[in-house]
């Protein structure tokens, strides 16, 4: 009966903990090393691939697209996202709750919804928008066109829009309105309020939102692979890609490349980190129940209303409706939108006849299932050991999370091919590689999640459970689990949303026997049959969908 | 309760931090006798919290002994630990600590989950434990619907209801408002007099301490001040930091004159003051300090007395309600008077303090 409490708990989390560690660091090692290498990791070291980073021509043009384009799609994401966030959280603007749902509705969408819904709306020869132009100008006139850089800028910067708006909407609605309030008896006016008080104390969530924006789109395949290929703008992500599979592959170019990535996100992290401990972190949450002031938009009330309603209409509804209008035709050409070309036979061809669909699917469920429980369950351990134990690999296991959040979807999915294929045992070419990967990648969410919420559980709560008789392991199944659950169901709602639609990170670690629904939508696209890519992804989003309608009651989606 | 078992901690130490200097802990050796409240009394951080966290096992000491009955809680040389859920004790937080999630009837059964009573056995313990605190037919409610004196009378029923061998009270009424925290802490006096049970109560508060404690510990920087009979703490603290926390505002300096018995003379700024101590070795002509309560002085408008001492002029004079409170410069030194009376002083007026008639003060160790 006499022993030490907390010695095998400590350990067992502690082994947790370090596989963990080895699990989001190893394979930004591989990059490196493989970056460095003449052949396998292990062959004698070289630096021919990081020279010729910069020697070959089609490389220094894809670099300086990936610039172009990360910074053109994370400015406009930035734009939207905390202009939804200022009138749907701070203003009296009408619909500001239904601007709020529309904003984050893209999370939930798969991109590549937005991809064709925008190929719908606004290729030259037969988007709707073209089309229409066309026919009030009486001549053929192409008002906008998709398949430029502005094109797909336009696009990712869209659908990056709901994470800035959740990371600023949180932080603006927990803001202390006693602090405002001193600015506006201090004098100042609406304006300068907001740039002067209510913006920069918000820095750490806007800092937070740029960083995530800037990453995700240097390390996104979906738009390179697809209008990006299409239109000829090649970036960083499709020439992996390439180097990787094309024959002969140049997995030492490839890795160069990725590196490329890897460094552009941990610098992105340094950056951040650095202004968050010098600005220091302004955690200013309002007093319990404390209301802030409306904004009062006055007469730009509509006008503000309509230009924002456009804008998220633009990240979610309209993409979808065209998605979905698309589904129905025969064949999509200009001047198709007519009832003779209305047809089933995309839903039955993609349902029913198309073979690869059904074992994709399952192989994505299995997957998305098994990958957010597995998060989240090792988000609880974790959280557990840094926040309750303060274990002595806290700061580690810490630190080792910020990787996966810092490195782009491909970049990660090189290094975890090259981490693994060199393992014997057989791990890559199983559905084991592209679970570890999911883990690696969404670990950081759910720790989020899980960590914010334990830390909002008052420590006396479990102590009580403890003087009450009941140990720490039954202390955390009665008492933390119950009260996290809305943490623990947001978090696992939103990984299993996104491994289903996760394609930078699997696209090079997948094989024909283990292809997931979301690459599968690769192979529809090289058909170049848009009625059934429609249909396709429209399978895609009500998957994801399902889950998230059916317990969305039950659950918290954000982190603060 | 089972059984009234004696607690016991030996040579207790704890330092938080690996850095720090300060130890919120430092051999921390004292008893608490069966069915006995001890009250430990201090200000924060003078470790009293730490005591009783260390004695519930949520706290490991880096030193010392923790017996609880005639079982080792916590032997530091032995390496031995018992986790908080084997040691049987029952506790109320200053947060109430209730869960949200659960109903009241399930946070008042929870400690009896692991006793492998029947379900209805332990339905109809939360039951009788909710209606001998005063809340019957309130048990499936939840927490956020009910008041915090509703509250903190649930989370003594909690602490209650596994019969534990010790109840370990920690700042239980400092989130109430004022007039409920006296209602509960009359209330807590009567349940004691009703069941006799073995209680560390840990209070800032000095009227709790006195009201609720068989004995008063006064606690300063992990180290025991004093310890004895609320009585003795009150009216003989034995030094300065005892005596400023159990609200006695006037140290005054004086010189032994002579004594009667235990009761020493001491001359001060307000002539000679009857005063009593712990210590019996102070010779005539020897410096000591007087502690002398506001309440045992009274005030005289310009009067005059006989031994010319206590004369002041009024520096300030504050009204509150059932007292006022005067500050009367005497020759220097600043002396606050408490009377009862409609003794209300213009500044500037000059007056004779006094002590109230029998008086006997307290006379600091140091």
């Amino acid at each position: 009966m006499w022993r030490r409490s907390l010695s095998w708990d400590q350990l067992v989390l502690g082994m947790i903990c370090v596989l963990t560690v080895v699990m989001v660091s190893y394979p930004v090692v591989s990059v490196v090393l493989r970056s460095i290498s003449k052949d396998d990791i292990g062959s004698e070291l070289t630096l021919q691939w990081l020279a010729a980073l910069f020697e070959s021509g089609r490389s220094r043009d894809a670099l300086i697209n990936t610039v172009i384009y990360a910074a053109g799609s994370s400015a406009l994401a930035m734009v939207v996202g905390v202009g939804l966030a200022v009138v749907a959280v701070r203003t009296d603007m009408p619909g500001g709750r239904w601007i709020g749902i529309l904003a984050v509705l893209p999370m939930l969408v798969p991109p590549f919804i937005l991809v064709i819904g925008w190929i719908a709306i606004a290729d030259p020869n037969a988007g709707f928008v073209n089309i229409i132009a066309s026919l009030a100008m009486g001549s053929k006139t192409t008002l906008v066109n998709v398949n430029t850089m502005a094109g797909i800028v336009w696009i990712t910067g869209l659908f990056l829009t709901p994470y800035v708006y959740l990371l600023v909407a949180a932080g603006l609605s927990n803001s202390d309105p006693a602090v405002e309030e001193a600015a506006r008896v201090s004098g100042a006016g609406r304006l300068r309020l907001l740039a002067t008080i209510i913006l920069p104390l918000q820095r750490p969530a806007l800092l937070a939102a740029l960083l995530l924006v800037l990453i995700m789109s240097a390390g996104d395949f979906i738009i390179p692979a697809t209008v990006g290929l299409k239109s000829r703008i090649y970036l960083l992500p499709s020439l992996i890609w390439q180097n990787s599979n094309s024959f002969p592959p140049r997995p030492g170019m490839a890795a160069a490349q990725g590196l490329l990535l890897v460094a552009f996100g941990l610098v992105c992290i340094y950056f951040q980190r650095r202004a968050l401990s010098r600005g220091g972190r302004f955690t200013l949450l309002g007093g319990k129940g404390a209301t802030t002031i409306p904004f009062r938009l006055g007469r730009m009330r509509y006008p503000l209303a309509v230009v924002a309603m456009v804008f998220a209409l633009s990240s979610s509804v309209i993409p979808m409706l065209a998605v979905s209008s698309m589904a129905f035709m025969k064949y999509w050409a200009p001047y198709a939108f007519t009832p003779k070309n209305f047809t089933l036979d995309n839903f039955s061809y993609i349902l029913f006849k198309y073979p690869q669909v059904w074992p994709s699917a399952r192989h994505s469920l299995f997957l998305a299932v098994l990958g957010a429980t597995v998060c989240v369950l090792l988000a609880i351990a974790l959280a557990w050991y840094v926040i309750r134990l303060r274990g002595r690999l806290s700061r580690v296991v810490e630190y080792a999370l910020v990787l996966p959040l810092g490195i782009p979807g491909i970049a990660l999915g090189l290094g975890i091919l090259g981490a693994w294929i060199a393992i014997p045992g057989g791990l890559y070419g199983t559905l084991w590689i592209l679970l570890l990967a999911y883990v690696t990648a969404h670990i950081p969410i759910a720790m989020q999640f899980v960590g914010s919420a334990l830390h909002g559980i008052h420590a006396d709560l479990e102590d009580a459970s403890r003087v009450s008789g009941h140990s720490w392991l039954a202390t955390l199944r009665r008492i933390d689990i119950p009260l996290m659950r809305p943490a623990l169901l947001g978090s696992w709602l939103l990984i299993y949303v996104v491994i289903l639609r996760e394609i930078s990170l699997v696209i090079l670690l997948y094989n024909p026997g283990t292809i997931v629904l979301s690459v599968g939508l690769m192979d529809v696209w090289s058909n170049g049959f848009y009625p059934e890519l429609a249909v396709y992804s429209l399978l895609l989003m009500v998957l994801g969908l399902l889950p998230v309608a059916l317990l969305w009651k039950f659950a918290r989606f954000s982190a603060a | 309760m089972d059984k009234l078992v004696d607690l016991s901690v030996s040579g207790l130490s704890k330092v938080y931090g690996r850095q720090s200097e300060v130890k919120a802990l430092d051999d921390f050796s004292l008893a608490f006798p069966a069915g006995q409240c001890t009250v430990l009394l201090g200000p924060s951080g003078c470790g009293k919290t730490t005591v009783l966290r260390s004695i519930a096992g949520l706290i490991t000491p880096d030193e010392g002994r923790i017996m609880i009955g005639d079982t080792v809680a916590f032997d530091h040389a032995r390496r031995t630990e018992v986790p908080p859920e084997e040691r049987r004790l029952g506790m109320v937080f200053q947060s109430y600590a209730l869960w949200p999630h659960m109903t009241v009837a399930e946070n008042i059964a929870y400690p009896l989950l692991s006793s492998g009573l029947s379900k209805a056995e332990i339905a109809a313990k939360a039951t009788a434990m909710l209606d001998w605190v005063g809340l019957g037919g309130i048990g499936g409610r939840y927490i956020h619907e009910l008041s915090g004196g509703q509250q903190q009378r649930i989370s003594l029923a909690r602490a209650m209801v596994g019969k534990p061998r010790a109840i370990l009270f920690d700042e239980p009424l400092s989130n109430l408002d004022a007039r409920l925290r006296e209602r509960m802490r009359m209330e807590l006096l009567a349940l004691r007099q009703k069941v006799p049970f073995t209680s560390i109560y840990v209070t800032h508060d000095q009227l709790e301490a006195m009201t609720l404690g068989d004995r008063v510990v006064v606690m300063r920087a992990g180290k025991i001040e004093q310890a004895g009979p609320p009585e003795d703490v009150y009216r003989r603290p034995r030094t300065r930091f005892a005596a400023e926390f159990v609200g006695i505002q006037n140290l005054l300096d004086g010189t032994v004159r002579g004594r009667t018995g235990q009761v020493v003379h001491v001359d001060t700024a307000l002539g000679t003051l009857n005063a009593r101590g712990w210590r019996d070795d102070r010779a005539a002509g020897a410096r000591c300090t007087v502690a002398v309560r506001a309440t045992l002085l009274t005030i005289e408008a310009g009067a005059k007395r006989a031994d010319g001492a206590g004369h002041g002029r009024v520096v300030r004079s504050a009204f509150q309600g059932s007292s006022s409170i005067i500050l009367v410069d005497v020759g220097g030194t600043e002396i606050v008077v408490e009377c009862l009376e409609e003794g209300r002083q213009e500044p500037g007026a000059t007056v004779a303090v006094k002590p109230a008639p029998n008086a006997i003060f307290a006379l600091l160790d140091d």
